[in-house]
């Protein structure tokens, strides 16, 4: 087991690890190309549940034939009780809209503390299904809401009904029988805070960690409903479907432009779940021993790789050359290390000259997936107390060269060029909705949110670079009281130069910036797979594809559930 | 009605933005408001009676610095709520502190002081004690005084309705004593013109906030939907172009 100590002695200091320079890993582009790894979220969560075997069971299953209804299960931990409570409604086909501005969905759902009675049930039925415009308590941690995929859901149903087993080239392409479009937790329409679910509740106090368990419950609620219907359309025909094919359907998820300001907001947290995953790769770097197992298991993980990667099915044609890109790379990767893997320093260098940004990251969570004894216990260390404080002593001459080292990649940033400041972050009166903006075509810009860091740092530097020229002995304190427009960026200034990776190195506010690689590297942190961009604003993706069914809890488990495959078809080899 | 600490912070900010606030302010105006009302000290109250004013900052000048030396500073907040001016006067008395052991800052023609104490909580938490104390009322003067150890997480508040006469001066001034060498704590004295005093130990602070993490916050629902509503400046306006920006189908 580790301790903050020995992270700390591996981050920093003469005994540090050989960590990824800042300029590499904090690139925007390479955010967006990292994948899934063991140390991502929905791999953490499961790995709690199938090791302290949560007891999780339906104590209210009220659907009628066609699966709309209540349902309740109750989920029992080692610490707690918890109730996750479903709601299923008719949806015409019209009315179903991913975006967040629906107002109806096939599902609603909370996550609460405790059992549920008749009462509070009810309570919760006047206001889930509404989502936004409802309002809860603080028993609830998580709402959330889904669709169904319109081409799946009914398909599987039939075959079901029929005593088929669905085609599983037909859930290669689309993986989920639903879609989530919103999940929502720490505090949002009343629901209990953050810092509640994070003191109170051990089962729950990694970032997300209730979040995903609803995914996750609802991954596994859509495969009992799709049963359940088939079951009563034609129960003398009906047939189960086998579990390999259950495990290989995951959630999917629509994510929006929503995500991208949590990035720039939470600059710190970010920062966090950098250092553990570079740390990670620091320590396989250095420590992880080559054996037989790993020479074993290691061309079987770039196999695995590449066959999920073809089995991922997107429309758009970047992310197609992409993982074309990553294909080929898998294949380089292989061909170097047919002879042996050497040193895994050395590939690593080597990935960086001859692959993809893609396919780096793609190597990167191979290696991590190799060594569960080096990788796992950071888990344990995704959070963090995000105070930006101001350090109200530092000298402005050191200021100005904290920015000068840190913040390099803004100081060289043209912003008086040509479309270096025409995008705008915005929140429509639409429900709020984040949205983009054209400064050239659109008005609204005066509103906008503060997600220019590069900008904002370089406005400071100019200013701070100006009043030292006047001022040259005061103190951060004393230029406060004078500049009291900059705390806000100074604070943020000082505060990630105490962190190792700092801000995301990018200018948010160029024309040309694509939201997709936050929106990307968000997910990859949480662990989805199958990346289905829409357009450069939202993307498709799918969540637990090949987790262990909630049968499974209890059962050997040996956590290789990364890059999942299309299980053989009966027939099949 | 009922609201999560989150979604408070989330509409004071919006509030504070579209009141002209700048960035890292708003911020630290809706964190000392949440601060207090999370903590029991009647930060919603405090607010309701500030909000018909807090637009009027925009058009005032900054605090200026009127006295500085080693161990101490003068600062006119030129009658500004210390919503958005406080922090940066506790910092420099901060900076002093680290630099000479103690210091002493006053302020002069700031409104609104009791929002003080977050700042002196953040200083607190980073080993830095702090001490204040101010006087408040046109008619009935009433004091107060908070101070905070450091290393600790909470203060403690004194405050108590005086028999003093009101002073112009004093009803806006406030006094700051930091100190890296010193644990500071604070009470009022039992003077004898003092009536309905009340200490609030950091003891019985912390057990506030316990109440708020289970609970939430109990807010007024016209207050909730004055901060919306004035938040709704942040929002723009929808149409099918902007709709377009949003990238869904």
């Amino acid at each position: 087991m580790t301790t903050s100590a020995a992270i700390q002695a591996s981050l920093r200091g003469d005994n540090a690890l050989p960590l990824r320079p800042v300029d590499q890993v904090m690139d925007l582009e390479r955010l967006g190309a990292i994948h899934q790894s063991r140390l991502s979220f929905m791999r953490t969560l499961v790995r709690r549940i199938m090791r302290e075997r949560w007891q999780i069971e339906p104590v209210r299953f009220e659907l009628d034939p066609q699966g709309y209804g209540t349902v309740v299960y109750e989920i029992t931990t080692p610490n707690k009780c918890y109730s996750f409570v479903l709601f299923s409604d008719y949806l015409s086909p019209d009315e179903r809209n991913d975006r967040v501005i629906a107002t109806k969905w096939d599902l609603t759902m909370a996550l609460v503390d405790g059992q549920v009675d008749d009462i509070y049930l009810e309570k919760l039925r006047q206001n889930v299904p509404k989502q936004e415009a409802g309002r809860v308590n603080a028993r609830v941690f998580v709402l959330s809401r889904a669709n169904r995929s319109a081409r799946n859901f009914d398909y599987v149903v039939d075959q079901l009904a029929c005593g088929k087993q669905p085609d599983v080239a037909q859930i290669a392409r689309v993986g989920y029988l639903y879609r989530t479009t919103a999940v929502y937790g720490s505090g949002k329409l009343g629901m209990a805070d953050w810092e509640k679910v994070s003191s109170r509740h051990p089962d729950f106090n990694r970032p997300f960690a209730a979040e995903m368990f609803v995914c996750l419950m609802l991954r596994n609620f859509s495969l009992l409903q799709a049963e359940h219907i088939a079951q009563h359309r034609t129960p003398e025909t009906y047939h189960p479907m086998l579990p390999e094919i259950k495990r290989f359907f995951g959630i999917g998820n629509s994510t929006g432009l929503g995500m991208a300001p949590y990035l720039i907001n939470h600059p710190l947290l970010i920062n966090q779940w950098v250092e553990m995953r570079e740390l990670a790769l620091a320590r396989v770097r250095v420590l992880g021993n080559i054996n037989k197992r790993i020479t074993q298991q290691f061309p079987e993980l770039l196999e695995r790789c590449a066959i999920h990667t073809e089995q991922t099915v997107t429309e758009d044609a970047w992310q197609t050359a992409n993982n074309l890109q990553v294909l080929k790379d898998l294949e380089a990767i292989r061909e170097r290390t047919a002879n042996g893997i050497g040193s895994w320093d050395t590939l690593l260098r080597w990935s960086e000259e001859n692959c993809s940004l893609q396919g780096q990251e793609m190597l990167v969570s191979v290696m991590l997936e190799l060594y569960p004894e080096l990788v796992d216990e950071l888990e344990d260390y995704h959070t963090v107390e995000e105070f930006l404080d101001l350090d109200p002593v530092m000298p402005l001459q050191q200021l100005k060269q904290v920015i000068e080292q840190r913040y390099q990649w803004a100081l060289v940033m043209d912003f008086s060029a040509d479309g270096a400041k025409d995008t705008f972050w915005y929140r429509s009166e639409e429900k709020m909705e984040p949205r983009l903006g054209d400064a050239r075509e659109e008005n609204g810009k005066e509103k906008q949110m503060a997600l220019g860091v590069g900008y904002a740092v370089r406005k400071c530097y100019d200013q701070l670079c100006q009043y030292i020229s006047e001022h040259p002995q005061h103190s951060t304190a004393r230029f406060m009281v004078a500049q009291p427009k900059l705390r806000g960026i100074v604070r943020r200034i000082q505060s990630m130069n105490r962190c190792i990776y700092g801000d995301i190195q990018a200018n948010l506010l160029d024309r040309d910036i694509l939201p997709m690689h936050l929106l990307r590297a968000k997910l990859a942190f949480f662990g989805v797979g199958k990346f289905d961009p829409r357009s450069k604003l939202w993307v498709r993706n799918t969540m637990f594809q090949g987790a262990p069914l909630l049968e499974d809890i209890g059962h050997t488990f040996n956590d290789d559930w990364f890059m999942p495959l299309a299980p053989a078809q009966q027939g099949e080899l | 009605m009922h609201v999560s600490m989150i979604e408070l912070k989330a509409a004071l900010r919006r509030c504070f933005e579209a009141t002209g606030y700048y960035v890292g302010n708003y911020e630290d105006a809706a964190n000392m408001i949440l601060w207090l009302e999370k903590h029991g000290l009647k930060g919603l109250d405090e607010l309701q009676r500030a909000l018909p004013y807090i637009g009027d900052d925009s058009s005032k000048p900054l605090s200026t610095v009127i006295y500085e030396d080693s161990t101490s500073a003068i600062i006119d907040s030129n009658g500004r709520s210390a919503l958005n001016c406080i922090a940066a006067s506790v910092d420099l008395a901060h900076a002093k502190a680290l630099e000479n052991g103690i210091a002493t800052v006053t302020v002069h023609n700031c409104h609104n002081r009791m929002f003080i104490l977050k700042a002196l909580t953040d200083c607190g938490r980073r080993g830095i004690s702090v001490a204040a104390y101010w006087k408040n009322g046109n008619q009935t003067v009433t004091e107060h005084t908070a101070a905070i150890k450091a290393g600790e997480r909470y203060p403690s508040y004194s405050e108590a309705i005086t028999s003093l006469p009101a002073n112009a001066e004093d009803k806006q001034t406030m006094t700051i004593v930091c100190s890296s060498r010193v644990d500071l704590t604070s009470s009022l004295q039992q003077s004898k013109g003092n009536r309905n005093a009340r200490y609030i130990s950091a003891e019985q602070i912390r057990l506030n906030k316990e109440h708020s993490v289970d609970f939430g916050i109990d807010i007024d629902e016209t207050l909730w939907a004055e901060i919306n509503r004035i938040g709704e400046g942040v929002l723009v306006e929808n149409s099918e172009r902007s709709r377009q920006g949003a990238g869904g189908r």
